[in-house]
């Protein structure tokens, strides 16, 4: 993606992913410096979403996962070490979707199945029954695909597909209970059947833009390295940052 | 991309069933989980919702709207001062006036309206045994949950109701729930039922230990027999 310096070839895919790729970045500084500046909101989540109740370990976390970010949004901003960063991105995003899984799937699924259920989105039972059974599985199942690099742009693909219409559900809930409470849009603050609890509407998002944009990244085929099998109906390609063997000069 | 993105969704919709159908906490999917209307997002004031139709229409407070919507659902709404008349009503002590909190095992534990039975509805084989007895012969039986926008109580009610055939006359919800409940400073019972750990217990000038209950408003036409 060296389109800086060779302006004349630029293109307008290009174009969109160096815009993309400086939204994300600077979405992880932001990110990052919001929980430098409130670390009690990021303690407590830690201990009441994580379950990390040491608190020399949370106090370590609180300490030093805000700078990482920062440094992360940093490394996308500049453009250094993108293909370790894509790794990171996928393992970071696998992570994310099992533990969402995981906090969904056990061990009270019907909380879950009360929160798809305030959408009225569904009403049969069997319907509404199945996306609560088999949803929160299914994350878990993608997140594991995408930690152990197997059918990354499927994976990803199906995480796009449930992402996208989740965070437009949960924007038009925000939207009614800002209308009915009177309150700003901001402020409206609400369990979204996410898996982290009741979060602030704005909040969640622009972590859900950053899951989004991770997601595209990966479709895009970034996140090659360290991967079991890449591509399900293909030979194992080559790993994009691998330079082509330079040919000797013949004699 | 798409013929792998394809295969992905097969193979895991497969795996999420598989794994909930193995989870000891899956969910059964024939059952329905919210018997009756469906009615959760609150409605801008005013605002007639298609479930209470035109019958609503005039209704503008957001206990008229719970009342109406219990009503359509063949309850009764039971405000904080009824529901200490029940919790006063010495039939309590016989089982003729009986409490259910239709919240978790977690939630109970922590605290539930003193003497309260327990039925979590998401597992009623768990608990269904504890309940099935005193309710077919209490006279009135009134069900909590966390007040607010839970409808556990409500839907646990018509579970009962339903299963039990149990007649609508005797059935209330508690709107307030135990958050109400808690806010007005009632007591609170700690651990299994009857446990006899109740919260909100101040001393009083003689030692002995006095339950918040003492406090309890004596409803019309009773002495304030309270009973923490």
């Amino acid at each position: 993606m060296n389109i800086l310096s060779s302006s004349s070839k630029r293109r307008p895919r290009d174009i969109v992913a160096l815009l993309a790729r400086w939204l994300l970045g600077g979405l992880f500084i932001y990110l990052g410096l919001n929980k430098v500046f409130h670390p009690v909101e990021f303690l407590t989540f830690l201990r009441q979403q994580l379950m990390v109740t040491n608190p020399s370990l949370s106090g370590m976390i609180a300490a030093t996962v805000p700078w990482l970010e920062v440094l992360y949004g940093l490394v996308l901003f500049t453009g250094i070490a993108l293909d370790a960063a894509a790794v990171l991105a996928r393992w970071w995003l696998g992570c994310v979707f099992i533990y969402m899984g995981l906090h969904k799937a056990l061990p009270h699924p019907e909380f879950f199945l009360k929160l798809v259920r305030q959408y009225d989105m569904v009403t049969d039972p069997l319907f509404l029954n199945s996306i609560g059974a088999a949803l929160p599985w299914f994350e878990v199942y993608c997140g594991l695909l995408l930690v152990c690099g197997i059918a990354i742009r499927g994976s990803a693909l199906m995480l796009a597909a449930m992402l996208v219409p989740f965070s437009l559900v949960v924007l038009n809930r925000a939207l009614t209970i800002a209308a009915v409470s009177g309150k700003a849009f901001c402020a409206v603050k609400f369990d979204c059947g996410c898996g982290a609890g009741e979060v602030f509407i704005c909040h969640k998002l622009v972590e859900n833009t950053v899951l989004l944009l991770l997601t595209s990244w990966l479709l895009s085929g970034r996140g090659r390295q360290l991967c079991l099998r890449y591509d399900l109906f293909r030979e194992q390609a080559p790993a994009l940052a691998q330079p082509e063997p330079v040919m000797p000069p013949a004699t | 991309m798409l013929q792998e993105g394809a295969l992905v969704a097969v193979i895991g919709a497969a795996l999420a069933f598989a794994a909930n159908a193995l989870s000891p906490h899956g969910l059964l999917l024939t059952k329905n989980y919210f018997p009756g209307t469906s009615v959760t997002l609150p409605a801008p004031v005013g605002v007639v919702t298609n479930v209470l139709g035109a019958s609503a229409a005039k209704t503008n407070s957001p206990g008229e709207l719970l009342s109406a919507r219990f009503r359509a659902e063949g309850l009764q709404l039971a405000d904080s001062n009824r529901v200490v008349q029940f919790f006063q009503d010495p039939r309590r002590e016989q089982d003729g006036v009986i409490f259910i909190d239709a919240r978790d095992e977690e939630h109970f534990q922590v605290g539930h309206i003193p003497g309260a039975y327990h039925f979590d509805r998401f597992h009623p084989e768990s608990y269904l045994t504890n309940v099935l007895q005193v309710c077919l012969t209490a006279q009135e039986i009134v069900f909590y949950c966390n007040g607010g926008e839970c409808d556990d109580s409500e839907h646990a009610a018509i579970m009962l109701r339903d299963s039990l055939a149990i007649p609508k006359e005797k059935l209330f919800v508690y709107g307030g729930g135990i958050t109400e409940w808690a806010t007005n400073g009632l007591p609170i019972e700690l651990g299994p039922r009857n446990s006899g750990q109740l919260t909100n217990l101040v001393k009083s000038a003689t030692g002995n230990k006095v339950g918040q209950a003492s406090r309890l408003p004596a409803p019309a036409g009773q002495t304030g027999d309270s009973k923490p």
